[in-house]
């Protein structure tokens, strides 16, 4: 059909055309930033005793003009949104960055070199990276330092030398409850062991942790190890199976945690004490359900460490501060036995199960819950 | 329908006038999605403080994987199939390919490239066999294909790793690192394969018999034409092709990634870049030059969409947006002519 036609015309004003449409919606969405900027901030949760941005604010009235990229390669998962949303909510909060460039879309790791390579070209000083291999950045990584850009890989370290590491202590993360499971247990029973993604670095980590907590209680059998994929539907239905046909004493899981919960409740069957992460709907869970008997740990993994990267690299750029090549960050383990009070704490019961209740991070970020949840940068 | 084949047997050529005027008229989609490209290009360099040859490279060796995987679609397509498993080849070579150059010397992993390619092809002509003996539908046999291909990749290689040469990686990128600011590798790497596919698919008589089968079956057999090879040959090419890009998203990144998402977005994509390229859905009509340069507009939109700061998840809506908007002008051109004449 379209072989035949004769009008390259047709097509520059449909090009013309598009122009239009896309600068529309970029307007648009400036509007919109605008409006929200606007909006007095109302209904604030709990701030934190000792946040220091006002002091800090009073103290350097240097206004910033510093762009921060971010690359980031898997959308629509919950905690990378909130990663994402604390690196807005601190560029803007820091009064020092002038713009937020976003390249993040579900792809591989030469997508995201791609990526990488575009905010280079858009002359941006900080990239942060939520790397999608260890070492495949590598050479990108280098050719940003020779423009001078400062690269922080938050989540998981890369091999580039060049680039600071911004990540939770994962090996803590499986080994802190790994170890509070086993000593629920007494040193003895049978675990089911729900892991995350098969091959993430992640997971390869939290895995060293827990064998070496298991190490410690040689009474502990594993009796199921399986990959959730961290996809909460696949491990409610692993969990479903494990909980129906095996005689299990202990759940420990990589962050799939109420979906697991649920089961228990679906099947009929008697709780027993289940490790997840600070998801919020597993907080609820501890919380309501401590009295039909449901013990649990919770293990932080806070995607703040978006919003810590992006205080490092406004240190970094305003040389007011130098930091070590590696930032890690150790995960907190609070259970509805001992510290029921810090669960209340951290519980959002206005927000879904899914979100990460972990908003802040102490001695780093300086934003408000507020503007993690607007999730607007400057 | 008319195809390159018949529309070159019947116009006479006449005054130099109307000759580029029919030339032109069958080129101008073509033309226009090049134009299309240009623009994109230059809407590019005004949204970045500075465009220059790294952005040239880096859109060029970017853009390989895609504009390969566009002139596989191509073939298939062109032939009057659709391969739903071009992707998935392309992540299986990707796997096999990183598996096997690691650490490998220059020389061996030419080879092996070289293999990849020729072994991509010999899986996809079997699946051309299959069709084609069957008769079962291509979507049908090619959608068993994308689990298969995607199975096999994790079996090759069960998590992102591996690795090639400094050598093969300057082929394809012009970089022994696959970073840096030389352009002219990696658009000679787009240009010579593309050129060879264009010339053999309209000027060879075996490429010619793919429009024979995609545009009329029927026809296509009555003037002596071996439906089945046709059949077999496109989807061997294809998976030659797709073997190709998976190599060369061995050499972007370095390394390997078997995972299945990465088989359906370049599935999508290639599928994508055929329709934008102004190849028919359906067969017979078309030229992979303008697959090409869709392939490379595809890539572009997300640097693109990344410098005018617009949400993320609404560059997946102008993507299909563009798409949409681009086949009802197609619409609109065909209506008018159909009018005039």
């Amino acid at each position: 059909m379209p072989k035949q036609k004769p009008s390259v015309w047709w097509l520059l004003a449909m090009l013309a055309a598009i122009a239009m449409l896309v600068a529309a919606c970029a307007e648009e969405e400036d509007v919109v930033d605008d409006e929200v900027d606007d909006e007095p901030v109302e209904d604030v949760e709990e701030e934190d005793p000792d946040e220091e941005e006002p002091e800090e604010e009073a103290v350097e009235d240097v206004e910033g003009d510093f762009v921060i990229g971010v690359s980031n390669t898997l959308v629509g998962n919950q905690w990378r949104e909130q990663m994402v949303c604390s690196i807005q909510a601190e560029s803007l909060a820091s009064g020092m960055v002038s713009d937020v460039v976003l390249a993040n879309r579900d792809t591989d790791a030469s997508g995201q070199i791609a990526d990488i390579e575009g905010l280079i070209g858009q002359g941006v000083d900080a990239i942060i990276v939520n790397p999608h291999d260890r070492t495949a950045l590598d050479d990108v990584i280098a050719a940003a330092d020779e423009q001078g850009i400062i690269v922080i890989s938050v989540d998981q370290a890369v091999t580039a030398e060049q680039a600071y590491n911004v990540t939770n202590d994962q090996v803590a993360y499986g080994e802190l409850g790994g170890r509070w499971l086993f000593e629920q247990l007494d040193g003895e029973g049978n675990v089911a062991y729900m892991r995350g993604g098969d091959g993430a670095p992640a997971d390869q980590d939290r895995d060293e942790g827990f064998q070496a907590a298991l190490a410690d209680f040689p009474d502990i059998e594993i009796i199921s190890e399986v990959f959730t994929g961290w996809d909460p539907s696949t491990g409610a239905s692993q969990a479903l199976d494990i909980i129906t046909t095996e005689d299990v004493d202990g759940i420990w899981t990589s962050g799939i945690d109420y979906p697991v919960v649920e089961q228990f409740e679906a099947a009929g069957e008697d709780f027993v004490p289940v490790v997840g992460a600070d998801n919020n709907g597993f907080i609820e869970q501890l919380i309501e359900l401590a009295d039909d008997g449901l013990t649990g740990a919770v293990v932080t993994n806070p995607p703040p460490v978006g919003g810590v990267a992006t205080a490092i690299a406004i240190d970094l750029l305003t040389g007011r501060e130098d930091h070590p090549q590696d930032t890690i960050l150790t995960p907190e383990v609070y259970d509805n036995i001992d510290d029921m009070a810090a669960l209340e704490d951290l519980y959002l019961p206005d927000l879904p199960q899914g979100f990460v209740a972990t908003m802040e991070f102490e001695g780093y970020t300086t934003y408000t819950q507020e503007q993690v949840l607007e999730c607007e940068g400057p | 329908m008319t195809t390159a084949t018949d529309e070159r047997a019947t116009s006479p050529a006449t005054t130099p006038g109307a000759r580029l005027q029919r030339w032109l008229r069958r080129h101008g989609w073509t033309i226009g999605v090049w134009l299309l490209l240009l623009a994109f290009i230059l809407w590019y360099a005004t949204l970045i403080p500075a465009f220059g040859e790294f952005q040239i490279a880096s859109i060029a060796r970017n853009s390989l994987p895609t504009v390969y995987l566009a002139l596989a679609q191509s073939v298939v397509v062109i032939a009057g199939g659709i391969d739903l498993g071009i992707g998935a080849l392309m992540v299986l070579a990707n796997s096999a390919s990183a598996l096997l150059m690691e650490d490998q010397s220059f020389a061996m992993t030419l080879v092996i490239a070289v293999g990849v390619v020729l072994g991509a092809a010999f899986l996809n002509a079997l699946v051309g066999l299959v069709i084609a003996v069957s008769e079962i539908p291509d979507v049908v046999v090619t959608l068993g294909m994308l689990f298969v291909y995607s199975g096999l990749a994790l079996l090759v290689l069960p998590s992102p790793g591996g690795g090639t040469s400094p050598g093969l990686r300057f082929l394809f990128t012009g970089s022994e690192t696959g970073v840096g600011t030389n352009y002219w590798m990696p658009i000679l790497m787009l240009a010579l394969p593309t050129a060879l596919l264009a010339w053999w698919m309209t000027r060879s008589r075996r490429g010619l018999s793919l429009y024979a089968i995609g545009s009329d079956l029927g026809a296509a057999y009555l003037s002596g034409v071996s439906i089945r090879r046709a059949k077999v040959v496109s989807y061997a090419v294809a998976g030659g092709f797709a073997g190709l890009a998976g190599i060369a998203l061995t050499t972007l990144a370095n390394s390997g990634d078997p995972r299945f998402i990465n088989a359906l977005n370049a599935l999508l994509a290639s599928l994508a870049a055929v329709v934008l390229g102004g190849i028919v859905l359906g067969g017979g009509v078309g030229s992979v030059v303008g697959a090409v340069a869709a392939g490379i507009i595809l890539f572009t939109l997300n640097p693109i969409l990344t410098a005018m700061g617009i949400d993320p998840n609404t560059t997946q809506v102008v993507r299909g947006v563009l798409i949409v908007l681009v086949m009802m002008v197609a619409g609109l051109l065909e209506w008018r002519r159909r009018r005039a004449e």
